[in-house]
């Protein structure tokens, strides 16, 4: 080639290598947007999920309504929607901003953000907010225990009218202000705040149960209720997101009801649901797995025997500590659940930031032997309880079987899941040892020992503390620690402290965090676990 | 549950005597002539020879127990492993588990024990359920209160539904319409409600007056249950017999001579409905078996952890993809058991009354 | 006749009485029962539960609260579940009603047209050895736990042959109304019919067999078959037509008991929404009005089916007084 003819052919070939590696470049980086909004939008969800009791916010108390209606009715406090422990973070929600909180504890101010509607389009009033507790209380909804501190609540509780007030509650609508009185300060009033107990409703709404039917502030609404079979969720248009709060990914979500645990894993194998909550069948988990998506949750639970310290044989310590160390805990995550549950000797689940892992008792059924030998409880006559639902069933079984491995004699009776807690929870049966688990209500620890392990909180009927443990040290202890309004580091490590006394008294036998499983088809992404409501339906998406 | 009734009719045995061409006609008792042919029915007999000796099976578990597969029926073995020919085996075994070092679970099913079909001295022959129990042992001790519940449920029912069936069919009007009044109330009201509530009512505390002593959980509750709630499946086809002879004219010359109520339905009206009694009675053994089998399957029958084959059934559903045996062979057990009894009890049937037909009174 | 059924109809309601009273005085004795406490729901305070129970008449005397359970069960029909009262006892009743009729219906018919197929079979090829196998056939059909034959029936349908072209059709487990979709209604439902059929099958070819037997040495039969009319001919029109009658009447118990719940089992394995399963799930969870309300439909339609059967027998057979 002559020079120029050379430097126009270079010219050329570095043009095109330019060209080409800035389309390669534009296509690429084309190529990673598209992979960063690679989620695709999910048009309906279908989901199953075992059993709801209620959609009416201030009636509902179980876990599965709860996931449904977080993402419908908003609190003024509400919890961030990721995974993991930053999911224990409470946030504004339709305050504006985290109260302002007086210097005693007792008062509580919040402002409502501006704008806020309900799913059909009447403005959120702060008024709403009171009429919600008013309402708890005229429902008898299950959750009004919660809000009895606060001034005038308690007064008003014995005889709810529609016109009546809680003097402790001041509204201002025009202001859009709230503010809370409480009689004594409380270390987990804002957790409490963020149930959805609290959730505003319209001013008009009856206190009669409303499932599917009141409307609500978040990004869903309900669209229509079918008792025991399903429910819908649509698009909320008058929805206002926050930085907290997403818009959601579903258009839309269908929710069937399906109690039989196999039938509804087989609607996720078979393709005709995207998602199902329910416990899959112990031996049908191997194939789930194969032809699905598995995704193991950790919720804050714990599965225990008491042991009622009133009741020979259980009333010496030698005794309950023996039992601590016959049961094989390793063995029984697989009996129970197939293995899906992690062993525990603690009061509290991992998830809790104060949680210390204990092991005060290692397993030696020979050192058992001995401890029940030298309580000279050989061969005491005891009463196992449960109640008649399967995995409960196995898991005292085992119980009742490792007790007569060790000395005692020990039966097993089964009750009626309807009178199981009413019955080992009044004083009159002389309950000595059975089954229990604690699903938490919210995160503080005071919802597990002040609930379930305070001296002070004892009943004579439908007592929660079915060890019927008191401690004069412990529970002077777990009373001060109510009065901390934050879980600052060496709040927690107080809490740490009172779990390791109590469970050096040995009142219960932990045995188990439960892992629950949640089974999409492999079409389903976006899977986030948020550590109290669950599957974050709002961010789910098509892969 | 309740198993509709059949179909009798009464006819002449001497009639049929008079057909056995063999025989010179000599008078014989019916009773003699049906066991003549009852003689002969082989199937029968060997149905009757199958069902004794499944009962004497399960009589025996104790001592299966104790010297076969060393182990009792409620003894858990889950983490203990056994020799099955040569070759090393946990009882439960496989199951998720947790990896620290991956800080995830590792997703796997669980393993059950299967047969071991005498490969490992005698023990779990049947293999083991989901929590380490012999399989074999608890299917014996399962028949037995399966079988003591049938069996003893039948007895009571039948004496119950004999005596107000002959009160019925003896005094007629408003005393019968009374007792057909309780027998709708009976055969309307469901077992299932009575077993449960019953059932729960005694959980506590247990029964412990008028000299009876029934501990919370015990096997009289369902036996009661059930011997109460079959009480009409023997007492309206008996009432309808007894009704009919009740017109005949050897009652009214009774009646007429002075006899006592009491003789006439013990003497007279009794020992021509027994040969339906004994149909029934066998009939009914087979019935109350499939019945305790579903009230356990239920929940509401025998209380785990003691044994009874429905309860088994139930518990076997839970690995019916991994270990369908457990769920299986439970079923098997009282399907041959209710069975023999069935085809004894048809046999049976033949031999009493052989063209026996009953108007069904309901 | 008149006052026959007169006394029967009175008969009935004494009956549906007595049940519901003895439902609700067992209800009551049974311990750990606290309905308010049920009502209130979890954790509730003393408050709660005092006003739950003065809401809905719990701190009434016994027979006040009877009658006002039973006002609103059948006058005002707005009665409520204890353990939700979203849910209404009337409408459950009658949602679940169609369930169980689909499931009766459809394994009546199979069980109907298979048993006197069978029995014909059984008395056409007598002195065969068909006759015998059918019946051994026919007692191994009554001799099974009907959950059991439907837990191996789902094990093999949908589990181990599930693949194969024999049982890939089989949907999952559940109930799909025929007004959504008549295709998968009648799939859904084909293998709970076969299953709960089978017993039943079983069961009356035996008694079409004995009748039919019995029937063959009457006069009219031997006068069909001297005037020189078909075996055929004289089975089907002659014969078959008297023993049908002890076949109605008890077909008429049997169906009586199954529309009231009887199919419990069948539909609790097959997991349909019946009223069976409605009843199951009530007396576990001790819910006293849901309780209530299946016990007395089931009643009712036991003891009305009872009644005309009786009535039927009555015009039959003068012989038998009626009670």
């Amino acid at each position: 080639m002559t020079g120029k003819r050379r430097w126009t052919w270079l010219l050329g070939v570095l043009a095109m290598a330019a060209g080409f590696s800035m389309l390669v470049a534009a296509y690429g980086a084309a190529g990673t947007k598209h992979k960063t909004a690679a989620t695709k939008p999910i048009g309906t969800l279908r989901a199953v999920i075992d059993t709801i009791d209620y959609l009416d916010p201030q009636q509902a108390y179980t876990g599965q309504s709860w996931w449904a209606m977080w993402n419908v009715y908003e609190t003024l406090l509400t919890y961030k929607h990721v995974d993991g422990p930053a999911g224990y973070k409470l946030v504004p929600g339709l305050a504006q901003s985290l109260p302002t909180v007086s210097r005693n504890g007792k008062v509580y101010k919040f402002k409502l953000r501006k704008g806020l509607k309900y799913s059909n389009g009447k403005p959120v009033k702060a008024t709403d907010f009171k009429w919600a507790i008013k309402r708890g209380f005229l429902a008898q909804g299950q959750g009004v225990g919660f809000y009895t501190d606060i001034a005038g609540a308690e007064a008003y509780s014995k005889h709810p009218t529609p016109g009546g007030n809680i003097p402790g509650i001041i509204v201002n609508n025009k202001k859009r202000t709230i503010a809370i009185k409480l009689v004594s300060p409380r270390g987990d009033f804002l957790t409490i705040l963020a149930l959805l107990f609290a959730a505003p409703v319209p001013g008009n709404t009856g206190p009669e149960i409303q499932n599917g039917s009141i409307p609500g502030t978040g990004p869903y609404a309900f669209s229509n209720y079918d008792p025991n079979r399903s429910f819908t969720m649509v698009r909320n248009k008058y929805f206002k997101p926050n930085r907290f709060i997403p818009r959601g990914t579903p258009n839309r979500v269908e929710v069937s009801l399906i109690g039989d645990a196999d039938a509804a894993t087989q609607k996720v194998t078979s393709g005709q649901a995207d998602y199902s909550n329910g416990a899959i069948p112990p031996d049908r988990i191997a194939d789930a797995k194969s032809k699905g998506h598995l995704v193991l949750r950790d919720t804050a639970n714990t599965y225990y025997f008491w042991m009622n310290i009133r009741e020979a044989p259980f009333n010496k310590l030698k005794v309950r500590q023996a039992v601590n160390m016959a049961i094989d805990r390793k063995a029984m995550q697989t009996l129970v659940w197939g293995g899906l549950g992690k062993s525990t000797q603690n009061v509290l689940p991992p998830t809790y930031p104060s949680y210390k892992k204990l092991s005060l008792y290692p397993r030696n059924v020979t050192k058992a032997k001995q401890l029940i030998n030298q309580a000279g409880a050989n061969g005491a006559t005891v009463k196992v309880w449960t109640r008649n639902v399967s995995d409960a069933v196995t898991a005292a079984t085992y119980y009742t079987n490792v007790l007569n491995s060790i000395g005692l004699n020990a039966s097993l009776t089964i009750l009626p899941r309807a009178t199981y807690y009413t019955t080992i929870g009044n004083v009159n049966t002389h309950a000595q040892t059975g089954w229990a688990r604690w699903l938490e209500d919210y995160p503080h620890p005071l919802d597990w020992f002040d609930v379930l392990l305070n001296g002070e909180r004892i009943t004579d009927q439908d007592n929660n503390n079915f060890a019927w443990y008191t401690n004069k040290k412990t529970n002077k202890e777990i009373d001060q620690l109510k009065k901390q309004p934050l879980l600052t580091p060496a709040v927690n490590a107080k809490w740490a402290t009172v779990e390791k006394q109590i469970m050096q008294q040995a009142p219960w036998a932990p045995w188990s965090n439960r892992v629950f499983p949640e089974f999409f088809t492999k079409q389903i992404g976006c899977i986030h676990i948020q550590r109290l409501y669950g599957i974050d339906l709002a961010r789910l998406c098509r892969k | 549950m309740a198993e509709p009734a059949t179909d009798f009719t009464l006819d002449s045995a001497a009639l049929l005597a008079a057909e056995e061409h063999e025989v010179p006609i000599v008078g014989r008792s019916p009773t003699y002539l049906a066991w003549r042919r009852l003689r002969r029915n082989y199937v029968a007999l060997f149905s009757l020879l199958v069902f004794v000796l499944i009962v004497v099976c399960c009589a025996l578990a104790p001592v299966y127990a104790h010297h076969v597969a060393h182990t009792g029926p409620n003894e858990i073995h889950a983490t203990e492993h056994v020799r099955v020919g040569g070759k090393d085996r946990q009882v439960v075994g496989g199951g998720s588990y947790f990896d620290p070092k991956t800080n995830q679970f590792v997703v796997r099913g669980v393993s059950v024990l299967g047969p071991t079909w005498w490969h490992a001295n005698g023990r779990f022959v049947l293999g083991a359920d989901a929590l380490g129990r012999d399989v074999a042992v608890r299917l014996l001790y399962g028949g037995l209160n399966s079988l003591k519940i049938g069996i003893g449920s039948a007895l009571i029912c039948s004496f119950l539904a004999i005596v107000l069936a002959l009160l019925a069919g003896y005094f007629r009007g408003w005393v019968d319409w009374i007792i057909s009044r309780f027998f709708d109330l009976i055969w309307a009201f469901p077992v299932l409600l009575l077993a449960i509530a019953i059932g729960s009512a005694l959980q506590i505390n247990g029964f412990h007056h008028f000299g009876i002593n029934i501990k919370p959980g015990s096997i009289w509750i369902p036996l009661l249950v059930i011997s109460y709630v079959l009480i009409p499946y023997i007492g309206r086809p008996l009432r309808g017999q007894i009704l009919s002879l009740r017109e005949k004219e050897f009652i009214e010359a009774a009646v007429g001579q002075g006899a006592s109520p009491l003789r006439i339905m013990f003497s007279d009206l009794l020992p021509n409905v027994a040969s339906t009694a004994v149909v029934f009675f066998t009939l009914i053994i087979a019935n109350n078996i499939l019945t305790e089998a579903g009230l356990s399957y239920l929940g509401a029958g025998v209380q785990p952890p003691n044994p009874s084959w429905g309860n088994l059934i139930l518990s076997g559903q839970q690995q019916i993809h991994t270990a369908p045996w457990l769920a299986i062979i439970p079923g098997i057990a009282v399907v041959l058991t209710v069975l023999s009894m069935n085809i004894f009890g048809d046999g049976l049937r033949d031999a009493l009354d052989p063209r026996a037909k009953v108007r069904v009174e309901h | 006749m008149y006052a026959f059924v007169v006394r029967r109809l009175i008969g009935l309601v004494l009956v549906l009485f007595a049940i519901s009273v003895m439902t609700f005085l067992i209800f009551f004795a049974t311990p750990g029962i606290d309905p308010a406490r049920q009502l209130a729901g979890r954790n509730p305070d003393k408050t709660t539960i005092a006003a739950v129970k003065h809401q809905f008449g719990l701190d009434r005397p016994l027979p006040v609260r009877y009658a006002l359970m039973m006002k609103r069960l059948f006058i005002s029909r707005d009665l409520v579940s204890y353990g939700n009262q979203a849910l209404k006892v009337v409408p459950a009743i009658t949602s679940a009603a169609p369930v169980t009729f689909s499931l009766i219906i459809g394994a009546a018919v199979l069980w109907v047209v298979g048993s006197i197929v069978v029995g014909l079979l059984m008395v056409t090829f007598k002195g065969t050895f068909i006759d015998p196998l059918l019946m051994i056939l026919a007692l191994i059909g009554i001799s099974m736990p009907v959950f059991w034959l439907g837990e191996v029936a789902n094990l093999v349908t949908q589990d181990r042959l599930h693949n194969t072209f024999l049982f890939s059709w089989v949907p999952p487990l559940g109930y799909v109304p025929i007004t959504h979709n008549p295709w998968q209604w009648f799939l859904h439902l084909i293998i709970p019919w076969v299953t709960l059929s089978i017993l039943y099958i079983g069961f009356y070819a035996r008694v079409l067999r004995a009748n039919l037997l019995e029937v063959q040495n009457e006069d009219y039969v031997r006068t069909a078959r001297a005037k020189g009319l078909s075996p055929r001919r004289v089975l089907l029109k002659h014969m078959l037509r008297t023993s049908l009658i002890t076949f109605v009447s008890l077909f008429g118990l049997d169906f009586g008991v199954l529309v009231g719940g009887g199919a419990l089992l069948t539909e609790v394995v097959f997991g349909l929404p019946g009223v069976g399963q409605l009843t199951y799930r009530s007396l576990v969870a001790l819910d006293l009005p849901v309780i209530m309300g299946t016990v007395l439909y089931g009643a009712f339609f036991i003891t009305i089916m009872s009644a005309l059967v009786d009535i039927l027998y009555a015009r039959l057979d003068p012989r038998i007084r009626p009670a």
